[in-house]
């Protein structure tokens, strides 16, 4: 608000010179003060302010637990353990799918298998690593190995590193593919080695990929609150799950709001880092100038020994977890009598099908108005200069840098009273997922306006269309693949996140992702396991469709525009 | 066009869905499958209609606290009664007398009709038959007995903060050993768990499947896992356990007064008794009246611990407090 009456005084004629404008910023700067700002502010209230007066008597108290700081080091380090480890894997991937001659199918295979954790609700990976791994495990029994030490550090990090990495998979897979394979050849004809050419041409270039990932991982890591929860177990305690267990064990509120704050300052940091990244190189473009496109050079042996071991590995591992998830659906009695019935399907599909239908209704609409809203911010932030724009970006991407379960804390705190009532509508949880995960259709609207010559648009105006035909009949055309892209990333999200909305759900609207949880707390794994599979096949069959949409639409507009999975932020 | 897809956007962020209907609103903490049956009971009984969500105990308090204002649901059902007593503090329930409540053992109710139990759950140990097998033990029939060393790294039971069966198990362990005392055995204990699981129940199921020995539950949770048909032994010891008074009451500010009053008389009637044991939901009946017609709640051969929920009310959160301090951070 203050920007847009701002640039109000300093500029009377903005109302009147372009009242679309104005309109558009007075209602911008509304919806984002409603639920971006004033949650933040009344988080911050709830923690800093006491019985009207300023104080740390919050912050201290919480510090002051010796297990609430081994929560806040606890999250640093496995945020660490599984950036570094998750990016590694990425970039083996990413090679492999990208940089080698293996057979096609085996390259399809490998870029598929990366797509299910990604699609999945969060904790499904925990509970097959459980029985995979966990003590007693079925593949320990199998390869005859004793007890790991599962439970805590290792089995969290192990599930995250699994569940993020094919985040930093697909930034780094875009990265290594649009490199310039000429360079390869100066290389090659100047007399370098595979491994010195590896070490001195790829690995250099990749390296905006890699930081990127690194962050990522890093924020995804630092905000799940899921896999901590089923595998942390007391010995390892991070701060999303404190926060969770503050207010649904201690029925503290205030408390959790602290602990969530705690959380604020490293996710901030990585936020500023990120933005400062982006900020300093330019994005790349293909340009085509490349001439005649040649293969891209064969990679060290021993790395390429290395990549077949890990990957086939990991994919294999990947892919049998999954599996006991398949078969646990469709088992009478988990362990226990394993003749194949659908009673569990149908169980979902009755006592389920309200939690589909509103996933659904929920999911769908968070993608359209998200998508919606995402076109206009990231039109405005790159087509138009105007007062306060910097702070209405950052501002718009806040709720996306925070740990969702800060931001469903705060939702809860801000949103449950007079005259702001949303609790237990729908509206609450829509406007947790847009303001959350548009984030990514923002940022690729505004890559792909970057990429479109505004002498485009200006042709079109000079034409004497207005400025909304323009966009309407010139811009938008363009930026589609770009939209779409925003829209599936949205989507995947609305339909499997679930750290934001599980204080957000109600007896009007419920999601499949919490009764997922709920059928696990109920001991009801084979249910567990058939909602879990329904929710991987309905996100599976849009995300198909959205791919191929996005597909055609990018050649039909002859842009080309690769999906980032900027941030997964279970 | 701008315009109108701005003004469509504020439309459906500001317009918050609203429904009118004659359904009764609960939260329940009663797990879902047995919620389920119950209220399809109730509404083939009197024609009401349930809408309803689980949710932990701990959650439902918070949020029926944090929603004190403007309460989303008409009635809380199941969850232990101190729950209950920690929501009186809070004055988010409503004091309603339901017709049969006399019936109802003065123990088992509130004193000011804030609530009336609808079930009483005992604590019992449940241990993996192949695991006893194995290892040549008898199952444990002495809380002493979980100090065996063949059950190090074996024991999985829940974690104090989010389970009230966590909680029940330090009542009684306080009522057996006394306060410090209890503590020292707790952390002695600490030497053998493998895991301490969220939800009171979380530990079942990695017994039943042989990734853990051995835990304490309510005798529902472990029933439950029993019927399922995993070999599991249920077993109590000695020195006796205290039990938990599942109960339901109403919220202040109820939108669908009636209907969650006939939902309590209906909960006071013999009738709710007979449906639990009919739908072999494991609670033990609070109306004396109700014959228990499952062999596993017959209680006589049982040590049970009187304890006065006021007191666990009270008490919880210093032992709670104690659990992390002592127990698990050492």
């Amino acid at each position: 608000m203050t920007a847009a009456s701002a640039s109000r005084i300093r500029r009377p004629s903005l109302a009147l010179r372009d009242p679309a404008l104005f309109f558009a910023l007075v209602t911008l700067w509304l919806s984002l003060g409603l639920f971006i700002i004033l949650p933040f502010l009344r988080l911050l209230q709830a923690t800093f302010i006491k019985d009207g007066a300023l104080t740390l008597a919050n912050l201290v108290k919480v510090w002051g637990k010796a297990y609430n700081r081994r929560a806040f080091s606890g999250s640093i380090i496995l945020a660490t353990g599984v950036s570094l480890a998750g990016t590694l894997l990425a970039y083996l991937f990413a090679l492999a799918v990208t940089r080698t001659h293996w057979p096609r199918w085996v390259r399809w295979l490998l870029s598929s298998i990366t797509i299910l954790p990604l699609i999945s609700p969060p904790f499904t990976s925990s509970i097959s690593l459980t029985l995979a791994l966990g003590p007693n495990g079925m593949l320990l029994k199998a390869l005859g190995l004793g007890e790991l030490n599962f439970y805590g550090f290792w089995g969290t990090w192990l599930s995250e590193t699994l569940t993020y990495f094919p985040v930093a998979f697909m930034v780094l897979a875009a990265i290594l593919s649009a490199m310039d394979p000429n360079l390869d050849d100066a290389a090659f004809s100047l007399g370098a080695s595979r491994r010195r050419m590896f070490w001195t041409v790829t690995v250099p270039l990749s390296m905006p990929g890699i930081a990127n990932s690194l962050l990522l991982l890093f924020g995804s890591s630092l905000a799940d609150f899921a896999t901590p929860l089923i595998l942390g177990g007391h010995k390892f305690p991070v701060l999303p799950t404190q926060a969770y267990l503050q207010i649904t064990g201690m029925y503290d509120l205030r408390g959790g709001a602290t602990l969530s704050v705690l959380l604020l300052l490293p996710a901030l940091l990585v936020y500023g880092i990120q933005r400062w990244m982006i900020g300093r190189k330019s994005y790349v473009t293909v340009t085509g100038k490349s001439g005649a496109r040649s293969n891209f050079a064969t990679l060290p042996r021993g790395l390429e020994i290395a990549m077949v071991i890990v990957c086939g590995l990991v994919a294999l591992f990947i892919a049998y977890l999954y599996f006991i998830i398949l078969w646990g659906s469709a088992v009478r009695v988990w362990g226990v009598d394993n003749s194949f019935t659908m009673e569990h399907y149908a169980y979902v599909f009755t006592h389920g099908r309200k939690a589909i239908t509103d996933t659904l209704k929920i999911g769908i609409t968070s993608t359209v108005l998200g998508s919606l809203l995402a076109v206009v911010l990231g039109y405005l932030f790159q087509r138009f200069r105007f007062a306060g724009r910097k702070t209405m970006e950052f501002v718009s991407m806040l709720n996306y840098a925070l740990p969702g379960t800060v931001v469903g804390i705060a939702y809860i705190i801000a949103f449950n009273e007079k005259p702001l009532l949303l609790t237990g509508t729908i509206t609450i949880l829509v406007a947790a997922y847009i303001f959350r995960y548009y984030a990514t259709g923002i940022r690729s609207v505004m890559a792909s306006l970057q990429q479109i010559d505004p002498s485009l648009e200006e042709a079109s105006m000079s034409l004497g269309a207005g400025r909304v035909r323009t966009f309407m009949e010139v811009t938008v055309p363009l930026i589609i693949p770009a939209v779409l892209a925003g829209m599936r990333y949205l989507f995947i999200h609305s339909m499997t996140a679930i750290s934001a909305t599980i204080f957000l759900v109600s007896v009007r609207w419920t999601l499949l992702t919490t009764r997922i949880l709920e059928s696990m707390t109920e001991l009801q794994f084979s249910q567990a396991s058939a909602f879990s599979i329904v929710l991987i096949i309905l996100v599976f069959i849009a995300d198909i469709v959205m791919g191929w949409a996005l597909r055609r639409s990018s050649l039909r507009f002859g842009t080309t525009q690769e999906t980032s999975y900027d941030n997964t932020g279970a | 066009m701008k315009r109108l897809m701005l003004s469509l956007l504020l439309l459906a962020v500001a317009a918050p869905v609203l429904f009118a209907q004659q359904t009764l609103n609960v939260y329940t903490i009663m797990p879902e499958k047995y919620a389920t049956k119950v209220f399809a009971a109730f509404t083939a009984d009197t024609g009401i209609k349930v809408n309803f969500i689980r949710l932990s105990s701990g959650e439902a308090l918070a949020r029926i606290v944090a929603e004190k204002k403007n309460p989303q649901v008409d009635a809380l059902w199941g969850g232990p009664a101190d729950t209950y007593e920690a929501g009186i503090l809070e004055g988010v329930f409503e004091q309603y007398k339901p017709r049969e409540a006399d019936a109802i053992p003065a123990k088992f109710r509130s004193a000011q009709n804030y609530w009336i139990g609808i079930g009483v759950i005992p604590l019992c140990f449940m241990s993996n038959a192949k695991f006893l097998k194995d290892k040549g033990l008898q199952p444990p029939t002495s809380w002493n007995d979980l100090l065996h060393p063949a059950y190090k790294g074996a024991l999985q039971m829940a974690d104090a903060r989010t389970s009230g069966t966590a909680t029940e198990r330090i009542y009684t362990l306080v009522k057996i050993f006394g306060e410090n005392e209890a503590f020292a055995y707790q952390k002695k204990l600490h030497q053998n768990i493998q895991l301490y699981t969220k939800s009171g129940a979380g530990g079942a199921m990695p017994i039943a499947t042989g990734q853990a020995a051995s835990g304490v539950f309510y005798i529902v949770d472990a029933l439950d896992i029993q019927q399922q048909g995993y070999d599991v032994v249920i077993s109590y010891p000695k020195e006796g356990v205290t039990y938990g008074v599942e109960a339901a009451g109403i919220l202040k500010g109820a939108r669908n007064l009636e209907l969650a009053k006939k939902l309590m008389d209906w909960a006071s009637s013999k009738r709710l008794g007979d449906v639990m044991m009919a739908e072999k939901i494991n609670y033990i009946p609070t109306r004396p009246d109700v014959k228990v017609s499952n062999p596993a709640l017959d209680m006589t051969q049982v040590k049970l611990i009187d304890t006065d929920i006021a007191w666990k009310g009270k008490n919880r959160e210093a032992f709670v407090e104690r659990f992390v301090n002592e127990v698990i951070q050492q």
